[in-house]
């Protein structure tokens, strides 16, 4: 391969990331933010937002594409946490609660919605998407009407003045950072939260020791080609809806972590836009449709978040209004998944003529096959 | 032989996965137990004022914590609130007059919020000294506990402006 085709193979490969570093960059000076801040912030963002977005890695390992559907564990997380402020349970108990009440529920939607996507394959993102909104309608129902009326709850200051139905907000006290605050290292003047960090590493030793296992084996070739996997014996259907029930209870687990990290829960919207932030951010750190790996994650999580902090700041000194920075970051967000897909599209589209064109090329090439010469230009079009 | 093998094994293949994964339930369900019990959060109210029929007085200065948190000073007719997670606490009270230091140790009930500990009550020794505490309670107390002074009047509840304002506000 030429240099010059190795450069627009690393171009096309990772652009997202070169464009957001490019970005970032320049943005940083205009924010007037210190770099200390800056990373402060970074490695808050990484605790905070890692789990989740690593929730999205074994759905790609399976071919599913990126995980939309993670809304749903998020749901469950915040029903989790919910039970967990009603009972007045707080601290890292509090969590460990809400995970356990949000555990089973999210085993049942990642089910639901593995079901879902085998009868849609091919087009599980969308899919996916929209059965996070079909899945949100049943939650508001749940959150709006079921608990205070069928459901009591016992702590009346989370009810709304009706009698039923869970406030917008809730405030989260009880249990805020009480899993960051367990150890809090202190290392040149940067706070880390490190249980949290040991949490997400474990996680990533999980994906690492479980791509290695038979099922995670089973889930490679799946992702594959699934026609030959099949023809193989793995039993397709069960291992992506196995797929989709890991991510869902990972996320669900993330958005536990998310929240208690904010310290306040949006009860009808919070979980709104954590599929997507989750998709920017892998994809920002150089992941496709169809493959990713931790280090993705990680890189993502950074560069995305490094945006988010200096973009209003940035948007504020050189427009006049910090608002432009606010619409600059879903601009972002929406336009890193947008370019994302054209670009893994381009790609395949391209790589598809480049086979076509070998193939071409080795039945016209000269002195290959025993069949007559080719009439015409020798396939060099 | 094979067969008579997987016909007796079968079922106690069955059996035993039906056990395990009982087995889990119950693990499952223990742990959502204990962390009810030990993360369930209870406020503690501290109260250093008079008894209604006199059998005890609020007491003069003291130091008040409970289990290893920050102590604070009370004074006669204060009022504060501890929060504590977990069913069994102590409470250790330090008296300025005499510098005499009480503790003790105190149990909550698991599925009350709020409970309220007399400090008087537990210098003088006399028991209960922690009750729960409702607001409905309250109300119902202070009610039967006001003077039944002939027709109940708004005058007769009391201003709901601060006193201060009252010469304020009436001021042109």
């Amino acid at each position: 391969m030429s240099a010059r085709k190795k450069l627009s193979t690393f171009f096309s490969r990772y652009a997202v990331v070169i464009i957001f570093v490019i970005i970032t960059l320049i943005a940083i000076p205009p924010s007037g933010l210190s770099i200390k801040y800056i990373l402060q912030e970074i490695i808050t963002r990484l605790g905070r937002n890692s789990f989740l977005v690593l929730a999205l890695l074994l759905p790609i390992y399976a071919g599913m594409g990126l995980n939309f559907g993670m809304t749903l564990g998020a749901m469950a997380g915040q029903v989790g946490l919910i039970f967990a402020v009603n009972y007045g349970i707080s601290n890292w108990q509090g969590l460990v609660f809400a995970l356990l009440v949000g555990l089973p529920i999210s085993v049942l939607l990642g089910y639901v919605c593995g079901l879902v996507m085998n009868r849609a394959k091919g087009r599980e993102m969308v899919t996916g998407y929209i059965l996070a909104f079909f899945i949100n309608g049943i939650y508001q129902f749940f959150v709006m009407y079921m608990l205070g009326s069928v459901i009591p709850m016992g702590n009346k200051s989370i009810v709304l003045s009706r009698g039923y139905g869970i406030r917008n907000t809730l405030n989260l006290e009880s249990v805020r950072q009480s899993l960051d605050n367990i150890v809090m290292l202190r290392v040149g003047g940067f706070s880390i939260p490190l249980v949290t960090f040991i949490v997400i590493a474990l996680l990533c030793v999980f994906v690492v020791w479980f791509k290695k296992t038979k099922l995670g084996q089973d889930m490679r070739a799946v992702g594959q080609d699934m026609a030959v996997a099949e023809a193989a014996g793995i039993p397709v259907e069960k291992t992506r809806i196995v797929a989709i029930i890991i991510s869902t209870v990972l996320a669900c687990a993330g958005q536990i972590i998310f929240l208690q990290n904010m310290g306040n829960l949006a009860t009808y919207n919070a979980h709104d836009q954590t599929g997507f932030f989750a998709v920017a951010a892998i994809l920002v750190g150089g992941a496709s449709v169809t493959h990713a790996s931790i280090a993705n994650v990680f890189l993502g999580v950074t560069l995305l978040h490094a945006m988010f902090v200096v973009s209003p700041l940035a948007g504020q000194k050189l427009f006049g209004s910090a608002m432009i920075g606010e619409y600059f970051r879903q601009f972002i967000g929406y336009g890193v998944i947008a370019i994302s897909l054209v670009l893994y599209a381009w790609r395949t589209r391209k790589a598809a003529a480049e086979a076509r064109l070998s193939l071409r090329g080795a039945q016209n090439g000269p002195g290959k096959g025993n069949g007559k010469p080719a009439v015409g230009n020798g396939g060099q079009a | 032989m094979n067969g008579t093998a997987n016909a007796k094994g079968a079922p106690n293949t069955k059996t035993r996965r039906l056990l395990i994964r009982g087995a889990l339930l119950v693990v499952y369900v223990l742990i959502m137990v204990l962390m009810i019990y030990s993360g369930r959060r209870h406020t503690i109210l501290i109260d250093n004022k008079d008894a209604a029929d006199g059998s005890y007085s609020a007491i003069n200065g003291m130091e008040v914590s409970i289990d290893k948190q920050e102590s604070s000073e009370y004074y006669p007719g204060d009022r504060d609130k501890a929060m504590v997670q977990g069913q069994k606490h102590t409470i250790k009270v330090n008296i300025f007059d005499d510098n005499k230091t009480i503790e003790k140790s105190f149990t909550v009930p698991l599925w009350s919020d709020v409970m309220i500990i007399s400090v008087p009550k537990v210098v003088a020794g006399i028991e209960p000294w922690i009750a729960p505490f409702t607001m409905a309670e309250q109300i119902q107390e202070a009610q039967e506990s006001a003077p039944p002074a002939g027709e109940t009047t708004f005058q007769s509840l009391g201003s709901m402006i601060p006193e201060g304002m009252e010469e304020a506000q009436q001021s042109p």
